[in-house]
């Protein structure tokens, strides 16, 4: 068990720093078409929605792309490009809903119900290992007859 | 006779068999007479017929070019080649509707037969109840407003635009609508027979061991037709990328959540007899939401590339989904006290507390993409705005569960049911997790960075490992058979997930897109790579012309992306080209050609291991086919709650061997 032990000490140990030392190098710097791709692809095609600016092939799409990468060699922001944007062609071009607001919902939700379903788990299973009671109730034995009987016909 | 009326008349019989059946099974059923319900199966076979017969006499318009048929006259061309021709029919609203209902009535008569020596069993005649339901309502769409059939006048010489460009342009397109729908409509058997299940009260696990191999295959085809249509949509759109959380791509993702929950939370029942409420509310969802999906995909509610709809069959759509949750929601409410589990799970590191866990993250995905789907329609409906959520929202919400997954994808595998002492988990996963660190440190030393592609690569390489450890085991000691049976095939397609997860974080983190503007013999450099612009060349075909421009990658090979002008469509396509390695892609698409230039305006966009994405799913497919293939298994009478496992029988074995 020392020697299992010390595998999983040892697998641990190079795991994290592996991690640690591929999340901290940042290898090549990232350039401004990179930055720019990665932009467009949060950008909506205003005339042909579903698709982002970075999927389209639409003329409005080409000079929003064109766009961006000018700001992007201006210096600009990405906070400035996406109001920019949205300011121009409206709200519905920005791809990541807004955090205020009725929007704020769509973030909000996941959240809260993710953290129910853990709560309620965590609930089941405290209710599960209180339960030591060995003895069969009446409706359990009701219910192994009705699965008898399906079983039965089932089969 | 003319294509519109033999159609008008074969729809309109098929509607009737549809219709009769659900008269003649209710009547059986509320009189308590089999023989009724049992001579049904001449009405399924008629329903069948019909609509075999509807398809011949639609694919005969198309390839004839009788533009007499409306839909030939709106989707057909004298100038689509032939096999795009075929394909033509799954194009449009009316030819996929057509398509959905003959696959639906090839799986009811496949019911029928494999389950002929069950005729009298009440449970199967609500099922076939349901099927019938399922079928009229396909069988009235096609009578009422999405009519494959009707009429038009063409001018002389009238000829019609053809499907949209972009349909025709690669040869995926004709397989993988058609591998879709094999999906979305097998889910029809299973939720028949939990509505059987309901209806007759027996809700413990006959229903779905029945239904078993179905759905495993009926998710097997969902799965191919989701990944044939990341490929298509990556070599024909030529941006570079094959998935975007388009509201179509997610409509077919969302019952392969819920049916992927599905299939791994029976083994719970099957087993321990729990989750009962779940497992039906799992399989009714799955059906609901192939029916919310394609309500979403043809209504034209929210535009998108597939979208090419604005019917009235939207409404049908969304009625015909109402329908189903309330009469489900219903029944589930009246069963309720039948429906209670008889066990309970002893502790959660155990095989069924991974899969309680394995069904919430799938739960919460489909609620997350669920949401993001429709969330701009609520918000649009409450005050008016017109918002969006896209990539970042999905990407962001998702990337959590996907890892968790993962993580238990690692564990689960290993897991023994009832309870795990740490002393076997470590033994079990202690090589895995050396997989999986071996992952992230080979990933450092070939220059990989960044934390989350490579605690991906480090969970992928665990989940890997743990799956590789089971088929090792499984066919040491059973040879061959090591590979089927659902548990070793199970396996198969786990390896399948991790390429594809692998895959995904890496083509999404190390993904670089340029566009270059060259003149002719000039070259450009990217990523690693020289791409020499030769020249162009402009071709003329019957329904297009193309500008081709050759591209020379590092000196070698040349490539030929360019731009296909349809005239009569009215569209410009791109035509992109892409270079696959098994290391990275080089995928290059024409913007424009300037006027009055020589110039190209050229897209390239390089990612790695794109390939390993196709190969993971045809894995996951190959895995779905071993797991359906009969291995040593438990026979299906055995009582779920059999005490003491018997070693003979592959779950036993785990605990013996180690």
């Amino acid at each position: 068990m020392t020697r299992r032990l010390l595998s999983w000490v040892a697998v641990a140990t190079i795991g994290v720093a592996a991690l640690l030392y591929g999340a901290i190098d940042e290898g090549a710097p990232r350039t401004d078409a990179d930055r720019a791709y990665e932009m467009a692809k949060t950008i909506g095609c205003p005339v042909c929605r579903g698709q982002s600016v970075a999927e389209s092939d639409a003329t409005v799409a080409k000079s929003i792309r064109a766009s961006i990468a000018i700001w992007i060699d201006e210096g600009r922001s990405d906070a400035f490009i996406r109001s920019a944007l949205v300011d121009r062609f409206g709200e519905a071009v920005d791809y990541t809903p807004s955090a205020s607001g009725v929007t704020a919902l769509v973030w909000i939700l996941p959240v809260v119900g993710g953290a129910g379903a853990i709560a309620g788990l965590f609930l089941v299973f405290r209710r599960w290992s209180d339960e030591d009671d060995l003895e069969a109730s009446v409706e359990d034995r009701a219910a192994v007859e009705a699965a008898r009987a399906a079983v039965g016909r089932d089969g | 006779m003319s294509n519109v009326a033999m159609g008008a008349i074969v729809v309109a019989l098929g509607s009737a068999a549809a219709l009769t059946g659900i008269g003649v099974v209710a009547l059986g059923l509320a009189g308590r007479r089999p023989g009724w319900w049992r001579e049904a199966r001449f009405l399924v076979w008629a329903m069948l017929a019909a609509s075999v017969l509807a398809f011949i006499i639609m694919e005969r318009a198309l390839i004839t070019r009788d533009f007499t048929v409306l839909f030939v006259a709106q989707n057909g061309s004298t100038r689509t080649s032939s096999i795009f021709n075929v394909a033509t029919l799954w194009s449009a609203l009316e030819g996929s509707i057509l398509l959905w209902s003959v696959i639906l009535s090839g799986y009811v008569a496949a019911v029928l037969v494999k389950f002929r020596d069950r005729r009298d069993d009440p449970m199967l005649a609500w099922a076939m109840l349901t099927l019938f339901v399922v079928s009229a309502f396909f069988f009235l769409l096609m009578v009422g407003p999405a009519n494959p059939f009707r009429s038009f006048d063409p001018p002389a010489g009238f000829d019609g635009p053809g499907p949209n460009p972009l349909l025709q342009s690669h040869i995926l397109m004709a397989v993988h609508p058609p591998v879709l729908y094999l999906g979305y409509v097998g889910f029809t058997v299973p939720f028949a027979f939990a509505m059987g299940a309901l209806a007759t009260g027996r809700v413990g696990e006959g229903w779905l061991l029945a239904t078993r191999r179905w759905t495993v295959m009926a998710w097997g085809f969902l799965t191919l037709g989701i990944v044939l249509g990341a490929w298509w949509s990556y070599e024909t759109l030529g941006w570079g990328g094959y998935w975007a959380w388009d509201p179509v791509e997610n409509a077919s993702f969302l019952p392969w959540l819920t049916g992927t929950a599905f299939i791994h939370s029976v083994m719970v029942q099957e087993r321990r007899g729990m989750l009962r409420v779940w497992n039906l509310s799992l399989v009714i969802a799955t059906f609901a939401l192939t029916i919310l999906g394609t309500f979403i995909t043809r209504s034209g509610v929210l535009a998108s590339v597939h979208a090419f709809s604005n019917s009235p069959i939207g409404p049908a759509l969304l009625g015909f989904f109402g329908v189903i949750v309330v009469v489900s929601l219903v029944l589930i409410a009246w069963r309720g006290e039948q429906l209670r589990s008889p066990g309970r799970i002893d502790s959660p590191i155990s095989r069924e507390g991974a899969f309680l866990a394995n069904n919430v993250l799938f739960a919460a995905f489909a609620f997350v993409v669920l949401l993001g789907t429709i969330f701009p329609l609520i918000v649009e409906a409450i005050d008016g705005r017109q918002i969006s959520v896209g990539n970042p929202y999905f990407e962001r919400m998702t990337m959590p569960i996907g890892f968790t997954l993962l993580f238990l994808m690692a564990v689960a595998p290993v897991l023994p049911w009832r309870k795990a002492s740490s002393g076997v988990l470590s033994d079990r996963l202690i090589w895995p997790a050396w997989m999986g660190v071996g992952a992230i440190v080979f990933s450092v030393i070939v220059g990989a960075r960044g934390w989350a592609p490579l605690l991906a690569f480090g969970l992928g390489g665990f989940a890997g490992g743990a799956a590789v450890r089971q088929v090792v085991l499984a066919t040491r000691r059973q040879g061959v058979r090591g590979f089927i049976g659902r548990t070793n095939g199970g396996m198969i397609v786990h390896l399948g997930v991790v390429m594809i997860a692998v895959a995904f974080a890496a083509s999404s983190a190390y993904v670089r897109q340029e566009e270059f503007l060259l003149s002719p013999g000039q070259t450009a450099s990217f990523a690693g790579h020289e791409l020499t612009y030769v020249g162009s060349d402009a071709r003329e075909f019957e329904n297009r012309s193309e500008t081709r421009a050759s591209i020379m990658i590092n000196g070698g090979q040349i490539y030929e992306p360019g731009i296909a002008v349809y005239p009569f469509a009215g569209r410009n396509i791109g035509i992109p080209s892409v270079r696959s390695t098994p290391f990275e892609d080089i995928a290059l698409s024409v913007q424009q050609f300037p006027e009055d230039t020589d110039d190209v305006l050229l897209r390239v966009t390089i990612q790695p291991l794109i390939l390993w994405l196709w190969a993971g799913g045809l894995i996951m497919a190959l895995g779905t086919v071993l797991a359906v293939v009969p291995g040593a298994r438990r026979r299906p009478t055995m009582p779920v709650s059999a005490p003491v496992p018997d070693a003979s029988l592959p779950d036993a074995q785990e605990e013996v061997l180690t």
